[in-house]
């Protein structure tokens, strides 16, 4: 893949991460934005170890004006971007019963009104470079909806949505949009969990093991290539074969 | 006038350009509706291109979409609003 300009957000986590360095082991001309908010430090980190193509950028993905000053720094410093990978995202399970309004405001605000700024923010320059990749980072939560995620899988379903219709939208003017519904990856989210938890959740999956970050971002990685162009309005779960 | 005539000229080319409309910059008329019937057949995603052209070609904002439906209804109402824009 030639050298692309590539923002990803929630670039301090288990999956952002190893995106970023999938992006970087393709290509050492890529020019990589790390958004980042409270947790930067593995970022900040990756960014040190590449100064010449990779950066942190603070980004509050659920703000439209934090959006807006994002990408005018981003087209500042190199007048394109390209790449986006909407990967920001955090879930508060519990029963929808029980569920306080600010727990259901936050999730659809964190996992779905992001993305809808970020793909707002970027499209102007997209649509005058006339070429794009936004790739949506949704789960598999979005096609389970398990008990106990009625926010969050509500938001990854519209998600899922968003992303097949604006495809539909911007398709000609060769922007793709994608999905992928990560299942269970071995990431900080599942650090928590007990010995015994991790066994009972391993015994649910076909392949029996949880997913690798790096399994996420290779899919990524070719989704921006120039060889997907064909491919957009997709949703792409990779889960072990549990759905 | 002449500023005129070539501004229009100038919104012309940047649709076909933008848009990849299989007419030539001669064939379009300044009142012809850019939408509907008898016009050039655009429709919302062009019009989403146009507007995004006009902020970078000409830096002019197009804020909402009542502001759109006005403005974007031929090469004349864009290049007038573009003419009275505030510098």
């Amino acid at each position: 893949m030639s050298a692309r300009v590539i923002l990803i957000t929630g670039a301090n986590g288990g999956i952002g991460l190893a995106v970023a360095r999938a992006f970087l082991a393709e290509n050492s001309r890529h020019s990589l934005w790390l958004g980042v908010r409270q947790h930067r430090a593995e970022a900040e980190a990756l960014a040190r170890e590449h100064p010449d193509c990779c950066r942190c950028i603070a980004l509050d993905v659920t703000s439209p004006k934090a959006w807006a000053e994002a990408v005018t720094e981003i087209l500042r410093a190199g007048a394109r971007l390209e790449v986006l990978v909407n990967n920001a995202g955090a879930h508060q399970d519990m029963l929808l019963g029980t569920m306080p309004r600010e727990a259901w405001d936050q999730t659809m605000s964190t996992n779905l009104d992001s993305v809808f700024h970020g793909c707002q923010a970027v499209l102007p320059s997209m649509i005058n470079q006339r070429w794009g990749r936004i790739i949506n980072i949704a789960s598999l939560s979005a096609l389970l909806a398990p008990a106990g995620q009625t926010n969050y899988a509500a938001a990854k379903a519209g998600v899922v949505a968003l992303t097949q219709s604006l495809a539909k939208e911007v398709a000609r003017i060769g922007i793709t949009v994608n999905a992928l519904c990560p299942g269970y990856i071995d990431t900080e989210s599942l650090a928590h969990w007990s010995a015994e938890e991790r066994k009972a959740a391993q015994a649910r999956i076909p392949m029996r093991r949880f997913g690798k970050p790096a399994e996420i971002a290779a899919a990524v990685r070719f989704l921006a290539c120039e060889e997907a162009a064909y491919i957009t309005g997709s949703i792409l779960k990779i889960d072990g074969g549990v759905y | 006038m002449e500023n005129n005539v070539a501004l229009k000229g100038e919104i012309k080319r940047m649709m076909v350009e933008n848009l990849m409309l299989q007419v030539t910059i001669e064939e379009i008329g300044d009142q012809q509706p850019l939408f509907g019937p008898g016009g050039l057949g655009l429709d919302s995603v062009d019009a989403l291109q146009i507007v995004v052209a006009l902020d970078k070609n000409y830096g002019f904002k197009i804020p909402n979409p009542e502001t759109a439906r006005q403005v974007l209804q031929s090469v004349a109402t864009i290049a007038e609003a573009l003419t009275n824009a505030p510098a």
